[in-house]
């Protein structure tokens, strides 16, 4: 039966070729304007790990003295001080934990084949490859041994390695970073992701960085961090120590915390942690607080969807209920237009039942090919959008998700537009018709 | 005369049709007012002076890795170089680059640190006593600072006492208008304030206090240098190509990196606002032209269902004005209609928008501006269909009745 409505359909849209062709039109205009700003708001803010994002916490510790502010909207700082970050990480409480900070150095090579460039670089404890799930091509992470001694090791990444050494094996090899060289001790996987979620100081939808090496070469080789250092009083930093030792805010911590309950016991042991750390001076408040929020908390809280495209999603929609009743309204002429027809019909035995389902489909093939259409103008969209905002390169794109999604939200709303101009042609009388022929 | 009441009844025989276009209307309106108010919102931030003739100015980044000379006197020398280069009218070493979007800022108070005093947001650079005229912004008062007066230095044992502020800063610190030659202070430094700046914008253009700028004539440079250049006009692009080389050959154990305009860098900071302006616009074009469409083919429908009953009034006399007037005068209703429904929803939206978004209160005379537009825009999308009804002949009435 079905497939008989559906040549049904077909024969009518080649009966009315123009106002079918204005319908299916209408659908794809918008369907079209809708994907490309849900795509991009779909890409924004998708997990980005999604298997483990509940097990994943960032740290805040309210550091500041009683009375100062900060500018998120809970007060408190979005980064951890190096002596925060140094200890919890040293503590023995949590799961898996990283400390961790963004760096970069001039790169090269000891033979002139490479010109010297910038790399971006991360400086992070050990477990970093393992908690964000990051898959090895060669070699591998650096051991605890040489995280406590700042071996001059580094992990590259797949791109890197292409570049410095053709892809081929580079294990054992060293390369130089600004005046020093390391030893090259593995190499990482592409990892895609579109959001930056492990750090969203410079920029949430920036490239991974190049260049991994041990935290502890920080604090060895007085690294300068390339991220925000932010600071609430006025404090004295001239050199480097004084900066480790400093009030002001610059790195990142991530903890595992696989269940509530062990989520229960870090928040009890950071409490525990800054009520010693008052007694050494830190920390002058009367409440203290401490905030653990998970993969996707932490992106919404640093408003990473921007506040734009909320706007243009909420806009696309409207626009879409525009092309609905546009739809509906010539639905409506084209259905009653052909009621003698249905008149025939139904005195040839047709239930009402069966003249609405009948028309329904129509709409959804209506609906169906406005979405391909759609899809069509949405990639149209989409393209002006890289063209027009290069750092939207690999957000402004539809995934599996959105391709579907598209021909389901165009019959879906085709069929809600149908359902009145199907429901009044079905209400047919057909002893009026019969009577005129 | 223009028989409202005729067809207001007639209009009620068949309200789905009209109820529809009625909802098109308002729609449109409440989109279209409220978007074409964030368009222009963005279009005054996008075309914003900045004081700066950044068509002349390039701005580079360096990385030194070579540690067998010293930093600030390298640089010293490059800046000589680069002032060297035919076409350039200065150079500079400069701590960081405004429109960028990264940069330094910290309160400016009117006492030393710890003290609470008034005290106002500023983003400073260090750039010695040529930052002025390679940045080619106006000093409209007080003095430059002089080369003896730049400090340059590999710590922090001397700090510089003198400071050039823009004219912005110097009125928020001093509202009265006395600022020049008094003292402000950055942390617990002492510094007299000696020339003032007409306009110069700071790194965020979307910070609170954009044009809140100070020069401090202090380089203490690390291995990390950002460098401006300031050509003679046309002459950018050729120095631009050469720099990199120029660089190396006067020392060659660095990166030179990011050779890039400021008006480059201003464009990529603005890059998310003239997404969305573009966006917006192709948005309300498409919506406008749907809604046009939308109330043209409903037109069309109806006058094909009333081709009998035009050709009848015809044929008693009526005349072809009258018949466009017919249909000028029921889509007028409907979209009249259409329209205070949708300056309720536009103003409705705003206020939507302004609760939820950081979006400032919707200028009502938007609503009313785009209210008349899609007035004269549905009448437009009438017009065409009415004049062919009005060629209906009176002959078609007789035919088949």
């Amino acid at each position: 039966m079905f497939l008989h409505y559906l040549d049904l359909s077909w024969r009518s849209f080649k009966r009315t070729p123009l106002v079918s062709f204005l319908m299916v039109l209408a659908i794809a205009i918008g369907i079209g304007v809708t994907m490309t700003s849900l795509s991009v708001y779909h890409m924004m803010s998708a997990d980005p790990i999604p298997e483990k994002s509940s097990d994943l916490y960032t740290v805040q510790l309210q550091t500041m003295d009683e009375g100062r502010t900060w500018w998120t909207v809970d007060n408190m700082p979005l980064q951890l001080t190096y002596q925060d970050a140094v200890n919890l990480n040293q503590a023995n409480a949590g799961g898996k934990r990283v400390t961790m900070v963004r760096t970069g150095f001039s790169v090269y090579l000891d033979s002139d084949k490479v010109k010297p460039f910038i790399g971006q670089a991360r400086l992070t404890t050990p477990d970093f490859f393992d908690m964000f799930n990051l898959s090895f091509i060669y070699g591998g992470v650096w051991s605890t041994q040489q995280e406590a001694d700042a071996a001059p090791v580094v992990v590259i990444n797949k791109e890197l390695n292409d570049k410095l050494f053709a892809g081929e094996n580079p294990v054992g090899k060293m390369v130089y970073l600004d005046d020093a060289s390391y030893e090259v001790i593995g190499v990482i996987d592409d990892w895609d992701i579109t959001t930056k979620y492990y750090d969203l100081n410079n920029g949430a939808f920036n490239k991974t960085e190049q260049l991994f090496l041990p935290f502890s070469l920080m604090k060895a080789r007085q690294l300068e961090n390339w991220g925000n250092t932010n600071g609430w009083k006025h404090e004295k930093t001239n050199t480097f120590n004084d900066k480790l030792n400093s009030e002001m805010v610059w790195l990142q911590f991530w903890v595992e915390l696989k269940t509530p309950a062990e989520k229960q016991a870090y928040q009890d042991f950071l409490m525990a942690y800054m009520q010693e750390q008052q007694k050494l001076g830190r920390f002058n408040r009367e409440k203290l607080t401490a905030t653990l929020r998970d993969v996707n908390e932490w992106m919404q809280y640093n408003n990473v969807v921007s506040e734009d495209n909320e706007i243009l999603v909420g806009l696309s929609f409207m626009f879409l209920a525009v092309c609905l009743a546009n739809i509906l309204g010539l639905l409506l002429a084209k259905f009653l237009r052909r009621a003698p027809e249905v008149g025939v019909r139904r005195a040839l035995g047709a239930s009402k039942r069966q003249i609405f389902f009948q028309h329904i489909v129509e709409v959804a093939m209506l609906g169906f090919l406005g979405g391909i259409l759609g899809i069509i103008l949405a990639q149209v969209g989409l393209l002006g959008v890289r063209q027009s905002y290069s750092y939207y390169q690999s957000l402004a794109t539809m995934d599996l998700t959105m391709l579907l999604s598209a021909p389901v939200i165009a019959i879906s709303t085709c069929v809600i537009a149908g359902l009145y101009p199907a429901w009044l042609v079905c209400k047919t009388n057909p002893a009026i018709y019969l009577k005129s022929q | 005369m223009l028989e409202i009441k005729p067809i207001f009844h007639a209009l009620c025989r068949s309200k789905v049709g009209a109820i529809l276009l009625l909802i098109q209307i308002a729609i449109t309106t409440a989109i279209v007012s409220n978007a074409a108010f964030i368009i222009q919102d963005r279009v005054s931030y996008l075309s914003q002076e900045t004081g700066y003739p950044e068509q002349d100015i390039f701005v580079f980044n360096v990385m030194m890795f070579g540690k067998d000379v010293s930093p600030s006197q390298q640089y010293e020398l490059d800046e000589a170089m680069l002032r060297q280069i035919p076409g350039v009218v200065d150079a500079a070493y400069s701590s960081n680059t405004p429109l960028s979007g990264s940069g330094s800022s910290s309160d400016f108070s009117l006492k030393p640190a710890p003290e609470e005093s008034k005290s106002a947001r500023t983003s400073y650079m260090f750039i010695d006593e040529h930052g002025i005229n390679t940045y080619g912004v106006k000093l409209i008062a007080g003095r430059n600072y002089t080369e003896d007066e730049v400090i340059v230095t590999d710590n922090y044992d001397e700090l510089s006492k003198v400071t050039v502020v823009t004219k912005t800063l110097l009125d928020e610190l001093f509202p009265e208008g006395n600022g020049l030659g008094q003292t402000v202070y950055f942390g617990d430094i002492p510094m007299k304030i000696i020339g003032v700046i007409d306009l110069m914008k700071g790194p965020w253009l979307k910070d609170s206090r954009p044009d809140n700028v100070a020069l401090l004539p202090f380089i203490k440079p690390g291995t990390n240098a950002r460098f401006v250049v300031r050509t003679e006009p046309g002459q950018r692009q050729s120095v631009m190509n050469r720099v990199e080389e120029a660089m190396l050959k006067n020392y060659n154990k660095r990166v030179i990196s990011r050779i890039r305009g400021l008006d480059d860098d201003k464009e990529s900071y603005m890059a998310e606002d003239t997404l969305m302006m573009r966006m917006l616009i192709v948005l309300i074009t498409i919506l406008v032209l749907v809604t046009a469409l939308g109330i043209f083919g409903l037109t069309l429908f109806n006058i094909s269902k009333r081709t009998k009953q035009i050709g009848t009034r015809r044929a008693l006399g009526a005349r072809k004005s009258a018949i466009i007037s017919y249909f000028l005068v029921e889509n007028a209703m409907i979209c009249i209609v259409g329209l205070v429904i949708g300056v309720i929803a536009a103003v409705y939206l705003g206020q939507l928008l302004m609760q939820h978004f950081s979006i400032s209160q919707l200028d009502i005379s938007y609503v009313l501006a785009t209210a008349l537009a899609v007035f004269v825009m549905s009448l437009l999308a009438v017009l065409a269909p009415a004049k062919r009804a009005a060629n209906i002949s009176p002959s078609i009435a007789t035919r088949t009745i």
